[in-house]
């Protein structure tokens, strides 16, 4: 029956052809309204990392002295570490991965004297970044675990640097000028544009991935500035970068990678232990002093990727969809009114009213789904406007498979309660009015 | 095989309560050929409603078939009246969009009837009316004798033991009506129970049995004359 109805529905398209147009309008409106916002929404709080989101885990301390909190965050903790904490926690081996994590920048200097030097934001981190990640490489590989211990001028670049530097050629071996320094490049990486960022929040969450990564071992030696954030708590001299290393300052990020639950207990024992130690030296000496774990998607709620006001405009975009569909059903009602005579017509021939509802479903559904079609183009050019707005939302504004098959859904699961009053209205009408006075 | 017995029929609204039907009582054998006549608003087209189950009543009881009408729910009458009923309307009451062949398709659609089949009761139900080479036309396409024919190959296309038929020739002609009522009788005459609302009087006559409804109530009438000649007066 549902071919059959499918044709009648067809037949009825072509019979009030205006109305169907405006319902498809009004559906596709709001569709589109509603899935550009749904897309940025969804998005930004889309795991960037299924297979691992639950296994990779930020360590946070709270290390402030007493009533010296001065965090943005709802349970005071800070962001991120102090470097002292960052290099004593490193000493752990329960974590199957861990790497240091900072953001800092280079001026580039590429041998080509047809370029110009431009600057660069790089990461300084530990090997284990790339495989914790699940980065991958196109020429070489990540430098020797050893290089984490003595540092040597290495460095791992992406593929929008190796093009621009070396046209795309392998250049694993070939040396970059970042400063007034040389550094052996030992590995390109593919690509790599997680969103959001969630590797490191502090520094927007979908700003672009760097393309230089350099080992963090590198810091004491060559000094290398952080172009992320630096709170301090502790009025503190800093006269070096020595001095900075041995503050209280917080700038530095650590990511530890735990993959059952026992060595997540484990290493939560082993934090615990940690700030019970660094109370006995009176270095933390805040009865609140704790340590804390959280895995990308909690750390993704923590720094509220999708923020409260995304949400709400969400919730005005269905509002939108729902006055657009509370226009579909007035325009239903009439449409499907229109047709009361056939209704009878068909019920003196032995339609069920179940029978009159349902083909009335289909038309509805179908109307639903053009448009859904509608507003997935309309989308389109709702996300191309936010793309030339805001260009940080460059990563959030296409619509994978899912969210397009989430776009059907709505628009079918919509009509579909929208029609439910205009179709129960049409299958009660009493035949028997219509067949005598057609 | 149909049996009414006391059935009511009252349409209220806010102000005034409207009695169609009152204690109308009455019993149709199968094969015969009933006319019911009356005049305007004595309740013809609420009996005819009621035996099709479009209507619901309000008291009594209607056995179709050796079943309780009453008993049935929506799905079960419009099984029943698919099954056992045609319709004819004045209007003829075609789907002006379906072309003949789809028009007459419809109750075959809700019978459930696989397409072979289906194809095969409409290219027999119009050949039967004479029809059968104008499947693809619209109704619009047709005179109304046509449609009217269209519309008995519609009701006749399932089978059904009943044909309810309400003012048949009331749209056409004297020679259209003349051909739809000849039809209407070799129909009735290959076995199927018909019931025709009418007004004509010339029609009545032809029919083997006569009921009169006047305000609601049913006059069952063997000798037609004093009647007929009353409603040509």
């Amino acid at each position: 029956m549902l071919k059959y109805y499918l044709k009648l529905s067809w037949l009825s398209i072509k019979r009030t052809p205006m109305l169907t147009l405006l319902m498809v309008c009004a559906i596709g409106l709001g569709i589109s309204v509603t899935m550009t916002v749904l897309t940025v929404n969804y998005l930004m709080g889309k795991d960037p990392i299924p297979s691992k989101s639950g296994e990779l885990f930020h360590v946070q301390l709270y290390t402030y002295g007493p009533g010296q909190n001065n965090a943005q965050t709802d349970d005071g903790f800070p962001y991120q570490l102090t470097y002292p904490d960052v290099m004593n926690l490193h000493e752990s081996d329960i974590p199957t991965r861990k790497t240091r994590s900072l953001a800092t920048g280079f001026s580039v200097i590429p041998d080509s004297p047809e370029q110009t030097p431009f600057m660069e934001s790089a990461r300084a981190i530990d090997a284990d970044f790339f495989a914790m990640f699940k980065i991958p490489f196109i020429f070489g590989n990540v430098w020797d675990a050893n290089v984490d211990k003595s540092a040597r001028q290495v460095v791992v670049i992406g593929k929008s640097l190796n093009d621009r530097l070396f046209k795309g050629e392998n250049s694993v071996g070939k040396e970059l000028n970042l400063n007034t320094s040389k550094y052996t490049i030992v590995g390109v990486i593919d690509d790599w544009q997680p969103a959001p960022r969630f590797y490191d929040l502090n520094n927007g969450s979908f700003n672009d991935t760097e393309v230089i990564f350099v080992p963090f071992s590198l810091l004491p030696v060559l000094e290398l500035p952080s172009w992320g954030n630096n709170n301090g708590w502790k009025t503190e001299t800093i006269n070096s970068y020595q001095d900075k290393l041995r503050s209280e300052i917080m700038w530095v990020q650590y990511w530890v990678e735990l993959n059952t639950p026992a060595q997540v207990e484990e290493y939560r024992d082993y934090l615990a232990a940690y700030i019970d130690q660094q109370k006995q030296f009176e270095r933390f000496q805040d009865e609140k002093a704790a340590a804390k774990l959280n895995n990308v998607i909690q750390w993704m709620e923590y720094n509220e990727v999708v923020s409260d006001d995304s949400s709400i405009l969400v919730g005005l975009s269905f509002m939108f969809l729902a006055v657009c569909m509370i226009n579909t059903i007035g325009l239903l009602l009439s449409k499907f009114l229109k047709r009361a005579p056939e209704v009878g017509v068909r019920r003196a021939l032995g339609a069920s009213r179940k029978e009159i509802f349902v083909q009335h479903l289909v038309d509805v559904s179908l109307i639903g789904l053009a448009g859904g079609l509608l507003g997935l183009a309309l989308g389109q050019l709702g996300l191309l406007g936010v793309k030339e707005l805001y260009s940080s939302y460059e990563q959030l504004v296409y619509m994978d498979t899912t969210l397009v098959l989430i776009a059907i859904a709505i628009a079918l699961g919509s009509s579909l309660i929208a029609g439910l009053y205009p179709a129960w209205e049409i299958c009660r009408t009493n035949p028997s009015v219509y067949l005598k006075t057609q | 095989m149909l049996k009414m017995n006391n059935i009511k029929k009252v349409f209220r609204t806010d102000l005034v309560e409207t009695h169609a039907l009152r204690d109308f009582s009455l019993e149709v054998s199968e094969g015969e050929f009933v006319a019911v006549t009356g005049p305007s608003g004595s309740g013809k087209t609420t009996f005819l409603n009621i035996t099709g189950m479009l209507e619901t009543f309000d008291g009594g009881n209607y056995i179709l078939d050796e079943q309780d009408v009453s008993r049935l729910n929506d799905k079960q009458r419009s099984r029943l009246r698919n099954e056992k009923i045609g319709f004819i309307f004045q209007s003829f009451n075609l789907i002006p969009d379906l072309n003949l062949f789809d028009n007459v398709d419809v109750p075959l659609r809700y019978r459930g009837f696989k397409a072979k089949e289906r194809k095969e009761r409409i290219e027999h139900a119009l050949e039967r009316v004479g029809l059968s080479a104008r499947l693809k036309h619209l109704p619009s396409q047709l005179s109304g004798g046509q449609q009217q024919r269209v519309a008995i190959a519609r009701a006749l296309a399932g089978e059904p033991r009943f044909l309810l038929a309400d003012e048949p020739t009331g749209n056409l002609d004297s020679l259209m009506a003349r051909q739809v009522m000849q039809l209407l009788e070799e129909i009735n005459q290959q076995g199927t129970t018909i019931i025709m609302v009418t007004h004509d009087a010339e029609l009545a006559r032809r029919a083997q049995r006569n009921i009169h409804i006047v305000d609601g109530q049913v006059s069952d009438y063997q000798d037609l004359q004093p009647v007929l000649d009353v409603i040509e007066a």
